[in-house]
Parts: structure tokens; sequence; C-alpha cells
């Protein structure tokens, strides 16, 4: 962690000058010229002028107006949108950078069109309708914005409330006035000069805010960064950086950002997104932080700056948190449905350096009978960090490595990095600066910053052509060496620069459209990651679902593939920080998301490294990593009891993989994460709010994680009314209360919810795609009244066909002693055919009262037995539950067992 | 019992067979009992796997491959119908997709010979690790008794070269009161003359220091230089001030010696201190770097390469730092080996110097030098054996001692200058043969604390270095000792001796230089059985933790040969029908 390197708000003259105003401080804005247009409400925002000002208006311009816009979509979701008067006599001549690509293409299709606003009689006040029970309320003097339930009229979010909001509007540069920023040696020209925007948004009814990722903390909640009882904390960062040895609990920005942030409360959640791309500073406020006696527990207000771009915000209503999550889902997309070989275990480090070193590691997991799926290589695999190249030394034969492993039903993934060799015999190179397809320096030359593969040059990814591109140099023919089982790791998208201003690009670098880099710098990884799943795609014919990590990412990003938290190190607290890390991730759309098992840099202690498998077997994106300074740390190399426990960390998550590939599915669809915070379950239970250490997977699973070196017993909080049962040993516990439990060493505690099934595969195998025909075993953990429920989705685990109907989706119900599966089959989706002769083996029934024999299935009319079986198959397993053995029904037909 | 139907055969090792003939059987662990109809019939009762040899239902089952042809082997029974064949007789995929052919009878062939080829290497390994043996059990003993032989004969020196020491101190003191007189005589005489001389002399002076530093820069040789020229200097110059001149210069020697190595140990500290200060010391001064600088100076955090990288000069202090920090390891490596030459030179330059004088010994010593000097590790032994066993040198010594200590005559002033000579010179070497004879004892002490296996089978590993070029390194590695990986004329201590693992067939070097931002490097040779000391496949799989192989006849063991020639037996034995071995 290099502080010094890093910018300070107080370093930052936006940040530092907003920060520093005080409510109702700043001259009054005032809405005016309001109208209905194309379905939008329009309106001119004008500063107030002081009596004073109106006498001295002479020589001082008149400011021109803010253009606001106000529109209505589907489900509950305002967008606001404010920003220059470029039709104004005096407009700047620049645009000011609006995020393209981030919002889907089809949310304009959702837009409500607003027939007319309605006004109080004094026009003091406009009012539109949001949704059912929700409103918009537009405040003329002084201008605020409010979302509210209608007949209470009891505020959900509003904008401006504290009069902070200040948008300092392009001008032209007065005569001896100084634009640069200096920074550490760096110099950032400005020829824009000062730009910024700042507001305050206060959630209604929050208990806690969540979300605006990524920041390491052991915390989900947002804690104060400002006001009483808050000693010295920078504001929350969103800005894009390449951190060494970053802080397991730190404001400060890492990799990527999503200016999303979510509220919640016993009256219910609400959300709020700027998107927006500059760097972006956010406090969230202490009660009490504006002097104001009423400091009541019922609101917490946050205070949002940027330093370019324009207000385009998303107000989302809820009022569950479930809802708030499809709000912002249905502006930035779901989760890019991954292929089911990128769900299971990956095996990364940098770095496997030869054929030799793959090939032992390979047969290393054979040996020990221990299933991975992906085997990465980091960027010294490349012929002098030139991507799309090999090391021919080291790598003399690609293609056969990856066919052997392909043999075994296994994948490769190899580095691909944005920075590109400056080097002429290059051809990437060379056709990228004959193309012109670099970013540009400020003076307009290819920009040239030094990283990996030292002086190197950055493709400018805004400009579609430059995608189009790129994404070509993934194909089989461009792509020497490359096989159809090779996948992308896009690392260093931030993008890293190692000699630029905090190890990023300057600001005043210039893209596409003459965009400066400071206006998008936290979408540029984006757009990188985006090209490369473009590039995948295309390989594919369309056909094949490309699988790419990127590091970097903004809002939308779960569009393109997965990410992960970079390059965390092995201590016991960043394993405590990765779960808020990744919940906060999976709360603002990036569902698919992993810290590196075992921590990047440094070596773990083999009891942090099994703790850390046994909790990222939990993790959506499961793959360990490690810096190339550290000890080798395959799970087999700690001798045979650690050997063992890994093993089994990574068959319970080879035997979830059916659960977490339906959970994926769901995820895609409808931006529920797959790892989710306790109280997106549990919505009324105060007791969720703040935990930071235990997460739910799906509905059905409980994890608290083991963060503490020998520790003995932990306290788990077990919410709702009803019981759950622990995965180890089938005990119940009940719900609603903290349960004090001994810890072990082969397991982290895991439950399963009463009233759930989850289905599972209890055979295990070298890799998932020896796993297709494999039979299942359904976990039914039956509820007070003897009922469970449960889901299973399974397509081809590669292919597109899923979206014309290649697919099974299965409902199952357990009630009144009988377990009913039946299909939730979109009608409308059966151009393709999915089949699959997989049966059911096992069924497992937890909470059912002893004394059922026998089982019959219908239809057939077959008996078949039950007796009592252990959880999991597994040496010294007791019998805990009631088993009905092989019934063999085909997973695919509908069915039912009716027990007796 | 009824017979087991061919089904639920599958899977089982034959010797397990009876186990499974009972109609109701027991789960191994004793967890419980399944029917016979439940063996094979893919749903898993014994969480052990038992009831599920044939099949994958079990977690922890295990599958028989019978392999006829090759070796029956065991395979998890994950791999059991999961479309990869695994079982050269595809045997562990009866029902999937994968269409395994028969490769036992081939692969066995090839499995067959190459385990030929083994025992025959292991055979002829096993005769010449006997002779090897033999050999080294009979070097030991000798060892042994040189050194009983040299410590009765460091007595017998300790005591002569104390009676010298005495006579010299009668002498010194004698000769001091001399002088002193004389001085005073002199002095009023000399006064005079050397008002008017000073201005000359001064210059003098500063010329000959000029000359001494300019000798002092050349380089490894310089002090040596400066020894010999100042022994000679003494030499030709003092007739009456060579009292000094050999202790002096034994002690200059020794002074350098010193002086060196505190220097490594200072520069070594000064390193490690640094080290740290770098990570925290960089605010403010990567702004005079350059660009590229700066870049280099950033990525360097991630990969500890950076300094190597950084052959720009670059005018930043924390790259000075880092600089320094790898040009002092440099210098260090470069240092303790050239402190070795300079103390092995050193001993050369003795022994020219008392030879130029006195060549009485010559053969004695020169030779047994040698052996010394050519390296502990380098030449059979370090001892010489001609003086060792020879009976007469010391006898020799003790009689010309002798004739020297009675032909000096205490009584007579002045002090008869050639007779006190005699007797410095013969303190000198004495007591230099006495200190030589110490080392001796020392190491050969230290060789024979040494643990060289069960047999003493590495026994000869003491003296020897072995030697593997791979790529642009070459590693050696010096068992008992060390090993370096060299790369042209830097070189990289890899690890110092630590012992032996796993019952003599890993040799483990530890502590070798640091890696920047890493552990200290490490080195552990796995031995195999092979007719020659041959070293290969070094590698570094984790980051400065290197491995290598080695073949050598010291791990031909008898036991592992039976184990072979049972295994190559069984594979004989169990052809499949209708193929004849050619054997």
């Amino acid at each position: 962690w290099k502080k010094d390197e890093f910018r300070n708000c107080n370093q930052t003259p936006f940040c530092k000058c907003a920060r520093t105003r005080t409510p109702h401080s700043l001259p009054r804005l005032i809405v005016s010229d309001l109208l209905i247009s194309d379905g939008h409400l329009t309106a001119h925002l004008q500063p107030s002028l002081s009596s004073e000002d109106d006498v001295s208006a002479g020589d001082t311009p008149h400011p021109r107006p803010l253009v606001l816009r106000l529109s209505v979509y589907q489900d509950g979701i305002l967008r606001l949108k404010i920003d220059e008067d470029y039709s104004a006599p005096s407009a700047p001549s620049k645009q000011r950078f609006e995020v393209p690509d981030v919002v889907l293409p089809d949310f304009e299709d959702r837009r409500l069109w607003l027939p007319r606003v309605s006004s109080t009689e004094d026009g003091s006040i406009s009012s539109l309708y949001l949704s059912d029970g929700f409103e918009v309320v537009l405040r003329h003097d002084p201008f605020e914005i409010q979302v509210r339930r209608k007949r209470s009229n009891d505020p959900i979010i509003s904008l401006n409330s504290h009069g902070l909001f200040e948008f300092e509007q392009l001008r032209e540069k007065k005569e001896g006035e100084d634009w640069e920023e200096r920074f550490r040696g760096h110099t950032d020209t400005r020829p824009h000069g000062p730009q910024s925007i700042s507001f305050d948004v206060s959630f209604h009814g929050a208990e806690f805010v969540y979300g605006i990722p990524e920041h390491a903390s052991t915390s989900l909640a947002l804690r104060a960064t400002r006001g009483p009882g808050v000693d010295h904390s920078e504001p929350y960062r969103l800005f894009n950086l390449d951190v060494f040895e970053y802080l397991h609990d730190s404001p400060f920005g890492l990799y990527g950002s999503i200016p999303f942030m979510l509220s919640h409360g016993l009256k219910g959640s609400a959300g709020f997104f700027w998107l927006n791309a500059a760097e972006m500073q956010i406090d969230v406020l202490a009660p009490g932080w504006d002097d104001s006696a009423a400091a009541g527990n019922d609101r917490i207000d946050t205070f949002w700056m940027s330093e370019a771009g324009i207000v385009d915000t998303f107000f989302f209503v809820g009022p569950g948190p479930k809802d708030v999550l499809q709000q912002y889902a249905s502006v930035t997309g779901t989760l890019a449905m991954p292929q089911e070989f990128a769900i299971a275990y990956h095996q990364c480090r940098w770095n496997y350096r030869d054929e030799e070193d793959v090939a032992t590691v390979d047969a290393g997991f054979d040996e020990h009978d221990i299933p991975y799926d992906v085997l990465w290589l980091d960027i010294e695999h490349t012929d002098g960090k030139r991507y799309f190249t090999w090391d021919r030394v080291l790598f003399p034969n690609p293609e056969e490595m990856q066919k052997k492993l392909a043999a075994k039903g296994r994948h490769m993934v190899t580095i691909v990095d944005p920075h590109i060799k400056r080097d002429d015999s290059y051809y990437v190179h060379k056709e990228a600066t004959d193309k012109g397809y670099y970013v540009k320096d400020a003076t307009g030359k290819d920009f040239d910053g030094w990283c990996w593969s030292g002086s190197s040059s950055y493709p400018d990814t805004l400009n579609p052509e430059v995608r189009e591109w790129w994404a070509e140099k993934f194909s089989l023919k461009n792509y020497g060496g490359s096989t159809p089982s090779l996948y992308i790791w896009n690392d260093m998208n931030e993008p890293s620069v190692f000699n630029g201003p905090e190890i990023s690009m300057p600001r005043d670098a210039l893209h596409f459209g003459g965009v400066e880099h400071r206006e998008l710098h936290n979408v540029y990884g984006l757009y990188f990651h985006m090209a490369t799943a473009d590039g995948l795609l295309k390989r594919g014919n369309g056909k094949d679902r490309p699988f790419v990590l990127s590091r970097a990412f903004f809002a939308g990003s779960q569009r393109h593939g997965a990410i992960w938290t970079g390059d965390n190190s092995a201590d016991w607290d960043q394993l405590r920080s990765s779960v808020p890390m990744i919940l906060t991730l999976g709360l603002t759309g990036i569902s698919f998301s992993g810290a590196d098992v075992g921590g990047f840099f440094g070596n773990p202690e083999p009891e942090l490294l099994v703790r850390w498998y046994q909790l990222a077997a939990y993790y959506p994106f499961f793959r360990a990593h490690a810096h190339h300074d550290t000890k080798r740390r395959e799970p087999w190399l700690f001798g045979e009891r650690r050997t063992a426990l890994i093993r089994e960390a990574i068959h319970i998550r080879y035997s979830l993989l059916p659960y977490y590939y339906s959970l994926f599915r769901k995820a895609s669809i409808s931006g529920i994460p797959i790892m989710r915070p306790l109280w997106l379950e549990f919505p009324e239970d105060k007791k969720t709010f703040d935990n930071s250490e235990a997460f739910m997977i799906g509905e059905g699973i409980l994890v608290q994680g083991i963060y503490e070196e020998g520790q003995k017993s932990v306290s788990v909080y077990l919410p709702g009314e009803q019981s759950w049962y622990n995965m180890r040993n089938g005990a119940a516990y009940s719900g609603g209360q903290t349960h004090k439990l001994e810890v072990f060493e082969d397991s982290i505690p895991s439950f399963q919810k009463a009233g759930s099934i989850v289905p599972r595969k209890y055979r295990f195998r070298r890799s998932t795609t020896q796993m297709a025909n494999d039979p299942y075993t359904l976990v039914i953990a039956l509820n007070s009244s003897l009922a469970a429920e449960g889901e299973l989705y399974i397509d081809d685990g590669k292919s597109y066909d899923f979206e014309q109907g290649a697919y099974i989706h299965r409902r199952f119900v357990f009630s009144n002693g009988k377990l009913t599966s039946s299909t939730i089959h979109s009608a409308s989706l059966r151009e393709k055919k999915f089949s699959s002769s997989c049966t059911v083996e096992r069924i497992i029934l937890l909470g059912l009262p002893s004394g059922a024999k026998k089982a019959v299935i219908e239809p057939g009319n077959h008996e078949t037995e039950i007796e009592p079986g252990p959880l999991t198959l597994r040496g010294g397993a007791s019998s805990v539950a009631l088993v009905i053995r092989k019934p063999n029904v085909r997973i695919a037909d509908d069915w039912t067992i009716k027990v007796l | 019992a009824t017979p087991i139907p061919n089904k639920q055969l599958l899977g089982i090792d034959p010797q397990d067979l009876s186990f499974y003939k009972s109609n109701v059987i027991k789960c191994k662990d004793g967890s419980k009992k399944f029917a016979k109809e439940l063996l094979n019939d893919e749903f898993c009762d014994c969480p052990d796997g038992t009831d599920e040899p044939g099949t994958s239902a079990c977690p922890e089952g295990k599958f028989y491959c019978q392999n006829a042809g090759h070796t029956p082997i065991k395979i998890f029974s994950s791999r059991v119908n999961d479309g990869v064949c695994d079982c050269c007789d595809g045997s562990d995929e009866y029902n999937s997709n994968a269409n395994c052919t028969n490769t036992c009878w081939e692969a066995g062939k090839v499995a067959r010979e190459k385990l030929k080829k083994k025992i025959e290497t292991f055979k002829e390994g096993l005769i010449i690790r006997k002779e090897e043996v033999e050999k080294a059990n009979k070097a030991y003993a000798k060892d042994e008794a040189d050194l009983a032989k040299l410590k009765s004969d460091e007595k017998v020196l300790k005591e002569l070269v104390q009676k010298l020491r005495e006579q010299k101190e009668r002498i010194d003191k004698l000769e001091e009161e001399e002088r002193l007189k004389k001085e005073k005589e002199e002095k009023s005489l000399r006064e005079e003359e050397e008002k008017s001389k000073e201005q000359e002399i001064k210059a003098d002076e500063t010329q000959n220091f000029d000359t001494m530093d300019n000798h002092e820069q050349d380089g490894s040789t310089g002090n040596l230089d400066i020894a010999v020229e100042s022994g000679n200097d003494n030499m030709v110059e003092s007739k009456k001030a060579s009292t000094q001149t050999a202790e002096q210069h034994v002690g200059e020697g020794h002074d350098d010696t010193l002086e060196s190595s505190d220097g490594i140990s200072q520069d070594g500290e000064i390193s490690s201190y640094e080290v740290p200060k770098q990570d925290q010391d960089d605010s403010g001064s990567t702004e005079e770097l350059s660009r590229e600088e700066l870049g280099r100076l950033v990525a360097s955090r991630w990969t500890s390469e950076g300094a190597d990288q950084t052959t720009d000069k670059i005018g930043n202090v924390e790259e000075d730092l880092m600089d320094q920090d790898s040009s002092v390891a440099h210098e260090h490596k470069g240092y303790t080996s050239e402190t070795d030459d300079d103390r092995e030179k050193d001993d050369d330059d003795d022994d020219n110097f008392e030879d130029d004088r006195d060549d009485e010994f010559e053969d004695d010593h020169s030779s047994s030098d040698a052996s010394y000097i050519a390296d502990e590790y380098e030449k059979p032994d370090p001892l010489d054996s001609i003086e060792v066993s020879s009976p007469t040198w010391l006898d020799k010594i003790q009689q010309t001692v002798q004739s020297v200590l009675q032909a000096f005559n205490f009584f007579k002033t002045p002090v008869n200058v050639s007779d006190a000579t005699h007797i410095r010179k013969e303190y000198d070497d004495t007591s230099s043969k006495l200190s030589k004879m110490q080392s001796r004892i020392s190491s050969l002490t230290e060789k024979l604390k040494r643990d060289f296996g069960k047999e003493k089978e590495f026994y000869f590993f003491y003296d020897q270095c072995f030697e593997s070029k791979q790529n642009k390194y070459v590693y050696k590695i010096c068992p008992f000792k060390q090993a370096s990986q060299d790369e042209g004329y830097s070189n990289t201590r890899l690890g110092s001796w630590d012992n032996f693992e796993e019952s003599y067939r890993v040799m483990v070097f530890n502590n070798g230089e640091k890696c920047w931002n890493g552990p200290d490097r490490s080195l552990k040779v796995r031995l195999r059985c092979g007719l020659k000391n041959e070293i290969s496949d070094v590698d570094e799989p984790s980051r400065c933790e290197y491995t290598a192989l080695m073949s050598t006849p010291a791990l031909c063991l008898e036991d592992k040969l039976k184990e072979l020639e049972k295994k190559l037996e069984q594979m004989n034995t169990r052809k499949p029908q209708g193929h004849h071995d050619e054997l």
C-alpha cells in the first residue's frame, strides 16, 4: 500500500472544495420553463441571484441555465438528467461526456410516456406518477427531487434536500487563470477547466446503505465518512486503480467502480445510481452532520462528487431489496450466463512456467483425486508480454497442451492485457499504430506508458471500430496457438500504467471523439472487457459462451464476464473482507465474482489456506491464485490431512454445481445475485442488516466463514422462523436465534434452510465435463409444515441454445408427504430442445418424522425403499436423515414420489 | 454363498474376491452390512466404497483394473465411466461413450523393457556401489588414523613452538635493550643532520605512499602485492629491524582477512536495513525519475526483478538503493570468493617467500599446501599423505630446532644477528606449520563429523562437486558444502549443506542468498540409482526454491532391486492369453 501515490480528497481540488460546503450555502437553484415533451418532463435550472447580484449585474455574465429532464420507466424507476444547455447562445463548444453502452439498449423501450404533470396551485411543486403507490415530486424553489409513497407522502429518496447541488459549467479560461493540476511530478493540463458536479442524496427510512464498490472492507454496510463520531475519513472513492498490496479496510478506490448505492431498513429498500465514469467521491454522512437538531435515525444522507460528466441518475423505489436489484438490472443488465465449467474450480498461479509444469500440475490433481476445470497462464507465457503470442521456449506446443487438457474435459485461460508493447515487429502494435487505434496523449500523439511489456500503448476501446478490430484478434486464426478450449483473462485494465499518475493514465489523455480520459476513466476497463468477450463470441460463431475474467469493472460489466477482487494478500483479515467485497459486487450487479483463494501476495499458513478453500468453495467465482514470489500452494502440498480437507472443500463446490448453475441462470434473468447478504432473504430481520460474516447462497443455504486462526467456536445468527439443518451432520437449529457452535477443522458452518430443496450431484469427477450424465441427489429440508420447494435448471452448459428453449427447468415441491417434479419451462420458447438421461439416484429428507419405509413413484406405481442414511458420502459419515434409495426417475420428466 | 455374477465382479481386486463371497457383506470400515445384490448396484451404501468397487457411486471407492499384459492398478472411482480411458485394458469405461482400446500389451511391453533396463542399471550400480562403499570405508578409516596421528604430532609441535617462542622473546628483549642504547648514542648525532634533510625525506615518503595506494587499488591481488612487497622491503631494507618482519607480515595478513570480512558483514547489514527503507521512502522522490524509470520502478514491486532489469542509471534514491542492494549482493558474492582466493594466494606466497629463503622443506611444504589450496572440495584429500605418513619430517624439525636452540649463545653481547635470525625463522616456520596442521585437524574433524550414509556410501561426495548446465546457468552442487547457480562470472549461492532427507534420498541445501522480496534460496537434490554421479533436471518450481535430480550408484540398493525384479516377474506372469512374451 503506497498511500502517498494516490490522491486523497484534500489533494483533489473538486473534492476538497465540495466537501467543505455547508448545507444551503450555495445560491438557490430554481426550476423554470417546466414542460412535457416526448413523454419526458423538461425544465431549466437557474441559480437565484441575490439582490446584490441584481444590482451589480453588469459585467458578470448571467450564468447559463441548466437543462433538467425527468423520465419514468417501468417498475418504479426515475431517471434524472441535468446537463449544460447546449442551445443557449453562450453554450460551450465541447459536449460533456455521457457514458454510452452501459444502459441496456432496450431500456428506452420501457419508458413510460408522461402525459402530463400536475402542479400544486401555487406552482411551487410538480408531481409525476412513478409506479403504483409511488410518485415523483419536483420542488421548484429551491430545486429538490423527491421520490415518495403516494398516500403517506413518506419520502424514499431525495436529491438536493440540503442544497448542495453544484454544477461547474464549462467556460472560457480567464486571463491569468491556471487550470493545470500537479500531483507527484505529473501535470494534468486540464484544458477544459473545472467541470465538477456534486449534490446530496438522502435515503429516507434507511438504516444502512450498501454498494458503491470497489473498496476493501470488513463491513458490508457502508460506514459514515463524515459527521459526528467520524474522526477523519476519506470519502469513498470511485476511481479504478491498480493498488499494490491494498489494505483490507479502506475507503480508497480499487480496481473497479459502480456508482450504485442501495439503502435498506425496516421500511424498505431503495437505490440510487449515477451513470458517470469520471472520478467520483462519495461521503456517507453521519446523523447530525448538518448540525440539524433533529438528527433522525431513519435517514441516511450522502454526498456525491464527480470531477466531470453530467448528471444522469436513476432512482429505484424498491420497495423490497430484490426489487431494487431487479430495477437496477433493468438499467445495466444481468450477468451473462457462463459456461458450466466456468463456475467450477480454477487453478491459477503467476506463473505456470512451461508445458511440463502445466502437465505436472494437471497430473497432480488427478493423482490426488481433486477436480478442477481450468488451468490458467499468467503474463510469463507470452513472448515478452506480447499478448496473443507464446514464449516458444517454454510453450513450444500450446495447441497440443490445450488438447491434452481438453481430453480430460478441462479448459485453459491465458491472460491478455491492454498494454500493447511498442515494438514495430509486433503485429498488434503495428496494426494499432497504422490504424490510429491507440489512446492519444494530450498532444495528440499515441499515448506511451510503461507496463509489463515496457513502453506500451493502449487500444482505445471506446471506439466501436477499435473494439471490432480487437475482437478479431481472438479468432483461432489470428491468435496462434489458441484452441476452442482456451478462454481469456483481462488484467491491468483500470488501466494500469506504471509510470502514470496514480499508476494509471493521465486524465488529459484523449479518446475517440475527443473525450478526455478523465471523463471515462472508470469505464475504460469495461470497454476492454466487452471487446474481449465479443472476440470470444465471434470466435465461436456466436455459439460458444465467452469466459473473460476482468479486474477493472464498471456498472454493466456483469454482461461481459466475471470479476475478481484483484491482488489481495494471504492474511486472515483479507479472508474476512472478501465476503463483504463479493457481496457488494453482487448487490451492484456483478454476481459472478470471487477473491483469489489463499491471497495473491504472501504465503498463507496451511490453516488459512484450508479455511480459504472452505469459504471460497461458495464464492460464485472460485479460483486459486498466487504471486510468483510465493511458495507453491497446489492443494496437495501441505500434507495428507490438508490435502483431504482441501479436496473436501472443492468437492462441496462440485456437489453443489447443479444448485449453483440454477442460481446463475436465475441471476442472468433477474439480477438477483448468487451470493447474497442475509437481509436480501430476510429483509425484515434487523439482526441481519449489519452481518458481514455470513451470507446466503440462493435462498436455501447459509454459510458462516471462519476468519480467525485456531478458532474453536463461532456464533452464528440463523434468521427467520424456520429451522436450519447443519450441512455437515444434519443437526437442526431453530431460526431467529444466535447459536454458539463448535468449529471443526473439516468444514465451515453451513446450513440448509428448512423449506428448501437443493439439487446436488454426489459423484466426483475430474471436471464438470464428466459430470454431465451423472445422477442427481435431492436434499430436501422440510419446514415446520413438512413442506419444501426448490428448482433445478439444466442446459448443455456451453451454447446459447437455451435462448431458444433448449433447457430443462424443474420445480420440486414437497408437501403432504409427496414430492412433485414439474416443469417451469417457458412455453414460448420451444424452438430447440435439450434432453437429459440423468436420473435421481437419491433423495435425502431432513426433518421427516422417522417411520417412513417405502416410497411409491408415479407414473409406474413403482416402489422403492426408504432407509436411514448419511448426508454426505464420506468415510465415517453417520445416518442422520431418511433416504429414498434409487428412485431412478429421470430428471427431465414429470413425476411424483409419495412417502409411505 | 452364491457365486458372484459377472457384473458384480467389476472393479474387485482378485485378492479381495473371498471378501465378497458371503450373501451379506460387511463394509470394510465396519459401518454397516449390505446384501450381496447391492454390490455394484450404482448406489453407495458403504461410505468407504466397499459396496461399489465397480461403479462411481461412492466417492471413496477404488476400481481395480486387471490390465492383463501390463500392471494391474487401482483407480479412483471418480474415473469409472467418466469418458476418459484410464485403464489400459479399458475396463473402467464399460458403460460410457468412450471408445477405449486395449493397449496393455503394447504399453506393457514398453514398461517391461523400461523395467528391465532399470533392473540392469540397478545390478551394475549395485556392484559399483559395493566397490565404492568398500573404498569409502577404507578411506574413512585412514582419515581417522590420520587424524589421530595429526593430533599427537600437534602436541609435539606445540611444545617446540612454545620453546622457540620463549627463546625468541628473550632475544627480542636483548635486542631491544641494545637498540635503545644505540639510539641514545646516535640521537644527538642525528639531530643536526635531520634538520637539513627533513624536506627531502618528506617528499620521498609521499612518493612511497602513492605507490602503495596504487597497489591497493589494483583489485583482488592488491593486498597480496603489498604483503609481498612490504615483506621484501623489510628484508632488503632492514637488517637491523628485521625482528618484526615476519610477525608483522603474519599480523598484516590476518588483519586483512578480518577487515575484508568485516566489510562484508557491514555491507550485508546495510543492505538488509535498506530494503525495507525502500518501501517507505519513495514519497516525493519519484518525481525526478524519467517516465521509463518510474514505470520500471513500479513494475518492480510486483516482479521483484526490478533491480536486475534496471541497468540504466537511475538518479533516484529508491532505485539507487535497489541498485546498491543488488551490487552489494554481487560484491558480496565476488568478495567472498575473492577473499578465498586471497587467502589461498597468500598461502602460496607464504610458501614462495619461505622457499626463497629456505628450501629445506620445499617438497613437503608446497605439496601439502597445494592439496590444501586446491580447495577442500576439488582435490580428493586436503591432507597430504606423504606429510602425514612420513615420520621423518617431525623428527627433522625437532632436530633442527634442537640444534638452533643449542647454537644460540645468550651470554654473548651484542646478540649474534645470524643466530637470532635463525631462531626467529625457525619460530615462524614451526608456528606456521603448527597452524596449518591445526587447520588440517579441524577440517578433518569437520569432515569426519559428517553423515556419509548408512554404509558411508556418500563418503566420496565430500570432496566432489557436480555440475550441470541448463540454458545459461551452470549449477554447481558440492555435497556437504554448498550449491550455486553460476551465470558467467556471477554466481548465486543456492544454499549451504543442511542434511539428507527421506532416508538419504534427498540432499538439502538451505539458507542460500536471499531472494529480493522472497525467501532465502534453497535446493533439494533428489537422488536416484544411476551408474554415474550426474546432475539433471534442475528446476525452480517455486520462486527461489530449486530442485534437481541426481543419479548415483549410491542409491542402487539391493532391496529396491529385489522389488523391481519381483515386479518384472509379476508382469511377465500376467501375460494375457494368446500372447507370447518374447522375453
